[in-house]
């Protein structure tokens, strides 16, 4: 417990903690702004337009065209199936970067350790090296629970006001709308925890860091592009597709919205626990090899 | 615990090998508690890889290192009874003195204002909440001494501490150790600064290329040097004297000096005397630890 104390003030006695929740906090307010006005307000004009506005004059397609497109703008507009969609984006506002910032900060309170050579003093202080790493997975973890309240919070808030604002309930007695936003708290402690265990396989602090960031940002593209191209000329088969949620990026995606899986339109995406569970997967695999290499390695 | 004394620290057979090279070579040594000793070396000899294994900080490849007879992982708390100051630069560069003193006594269990009492007995008040960033050498060294000192250890174990000081600092910290000794802790120090580990230490362990090479009191260890007395004579006659000394002196001759060794200043005289040998000059040279240091490790590479 006062190994977790100790790593806690870690966090908090430099200036690091709070640009990250600055940032955190920036990206939380901007994506809340897009998700509501931008996509849940748009959604929502389009669908209070006359049905006139929006089809061609019947005269200029076939009928059975015409009918389709009717068809189509007729299911764009169930309220119900916006609100859920909505809310489900609102309430985990900034969740992509926020994601990045807290791998981050996990990667630097490690790699800060042989940046700054407080490694000696920590291991003299608490020679039992596993227990240093896991009072560092907890206070990561606790960091990322306060992170998620306070975001949650804020978009709640926030989105719930602009909700009420069109006239519209919060949407937050719907289990669709709980889960993403309970995902979202298990998605920032696992990726608090990946991020450690990236700084204790990658010791230098601007490695971690970079490589963190690519393969966060860069990874989920490349790996996408990877999948659609085996899919296209070499094996056509679904797996191929669904096995992208082996990438942890793409698997946190799943745990919390299914539906935005990249491969959607394809193939039926994989299920939210299968991302869970891979996600889990990562975390431990970080987690018990940089534990095993920590307990090896010479301190110098 | 009768055997070993509190603080009392035991290196027995400790090796330590990156790839073919012997950094640490079967090391054996024990460090008295109420004593400074000082543990010497050339550069690369491997002090600081054995403080390292001593410290749990590096793995031996064989042997083990004992402090009150626990290894130092096994200690319970391991800085309320050891404390150690390895390199001046360790605290994060955008955190309070204050705070990097904090966090250690959190890890340790030990109330928090327990870091101000050691800032002000290094006289770092002023600079408590200032961050480490803008601190001197001299400052951090300070802060490594506070650090070491939270516990209230009985053995201190500390390497290079006066690298970067200056004369003052230097001093402060001799007294400090010296004050710390005297109160019955164990303070085991390395360096390369001889005429300050003369001035400071009781005792010595000397090591080259990862040996081994002498252990003692000071005054033991100069003493117990064959050579360990020269005598400096002027004369203009050095041939004669020579003679009259008979086949047990060894001498050589540098610039109309004669050095002897072997015979003592007043055998000298006498020999003198009795061949009507005319003198300059004729002085006791008493070796210093230098001369032994240099001595006993000639010959043993640095670079391996």
């Amino acid at each position: 417990m006062r190994l977790i104390r100790s790593e806690l003030m870690k966090i908090r006695t430099t200036n690091v903690w709070w640009i990250f929740a600055l940032s955190i906090l920036a990206f939380n307010v901007l994506m809340l702004l897009i998700w509501t006005f931008g996509y849940t307000g748009d959604r929502l004009r389009s669908a209070k337009m006359p049905m006139e506005q929006m089809l061609p004059p019947a005269s200029e397609v076939p009928p059975e065209e015409y009918e389709r497109m009717r068809q189509e703008i007729l299911a764009s507009r169930d309220i119900d199936k916006i609100l859920i969609d909505g809310a489900t984006q609102i309430y985990t506002s900034g969740q992509f970067f926020i994601l990045l910032f807290i791998m981050l900060l996990g990667a630097i309170l490690m790699t800060n350790e042989f940046f700054h050579q407080t490694a000696t003093t920590t291991f003299l202080t608490t020679p039992q090296r596993t227990k240093v790493i896991l009072a560092k997975f907890a206070a990561i973890g606790f960091f990322s629970v306060i992170i998620w309240a306070v975001t949650t919070a804020v978009s709640v808030g926030g989105g719930a006001a602009y909700l009420a604002s069109q006239g519209y309930g919060a949407q937050l007695g719907e289990w669709q709308v709980q889960r993403p936003i309970l995902m979202n708290l298990l998605a920032f402690v696992l990726w608090g925890i990946l991020g450690v265990g990236l700084g204790v396989l990658l010791r230098s602090q601007i490695a971690a860091v970079v490589v963190g960031a690519v393969a966060y940002v860069i990874g989920s593209q490349a790996v996408q592009i990877a999948a659609f191209l085996v899919y296209e000329y070499l094996i056509k088969k679904d797996w191929v597709i669904q096995a992208m949620v082996g990438w942890p990026s793409v698997a946190s995606q799943v745990m919390i919205s299914p539906d935005a899986f990249m491969g959607a339109g394809i193939v039926a995406a994989p299920k939210w626990w299968v991302g869970l569970l891979v996600l889990i997967g990562y975390g431990l695999f970080f987690g018990v090899i940089g534990t095993l290499i920590t307990r090896k390695r010479d301190i110098t | 615990m009768t055997s070993t004394a509190d603080g009392q620290i035991v290196v027995s057979g400790l090796t330590k090998h990156y790839g073919r090279v012997r950094a640490v070579d079967d090391l054996s040594f024990t460090v008295q508690p109420g004593r400074v000793t000082g543990f010497l070396g050339p550069n690369g000899a491997g002090k600081t890889t054995t403080l390292r294994m001593v410290l749990n900080l590096v793995t031996p490849t064989s042997g083990a290192a004992t402090i009150s007879g626990q290894r130092y992982a096994d200690l319970a708390d391991p800085i309320r009874h050891v404390g150690a100051i390895l390199e001046a630069s360790s605290a994060h560069k955008g955190r309070s003195g204050r705070n990097h003193l904090r966090i250690q006594c959190a890890a340790a269990g030990l109330p928090l204002t327990r870091a101000d009492e050691m800032l002000e007995l290094v006289g770092l008040t002023p600079a408590a909440k200032r961050k480490f960033r803008g601190y001197s050498l001299g400052m951090r060294q300070r802060l490594g001494i506070a650090s070491a000192m939270l516990g209230n250890p009985s053995a201190l174990i500390l390497d290079e501490p006066a690298n970067g000081l200056d004369p003052e600092g230097i001093r402060w910290m001799r007294d400090l150790l010296r004050h710390f000794a005297s109160e019955g802790r164990t303070v085991l120090v390395s360096s390369h600064l001889l005429g300050e580990m003369e001035q400071l230490a009781d005792d010595v362990v000397i090591i080259a290329s990862g040996k081994l090479v002498a252990q003692g009191a000071v005054d033991d260890v100069v003493k117990g040097m064959s050579t360990s007395e020269q005598v400096r004579v002027r004369t203009p006659d050095a041939d004669k004297l020579v003679a009259a000394l008979g086949p047990d002196a060894k001498f050589s001759k540098d610039n109309g000096v004669l050095m002897l060794s072997g015979v003592s200043a007043p055998e000298v005289g006498a020999a003198a005397l009795r061949a009507g040998v005319e003198l300059h000059e004729l002085v006791a040279e008493r070796r210093d630890l230098e001369d032994v240091f240099l001595e006993l490790t000639a010959g043993k590479a640095a670079i391996r």
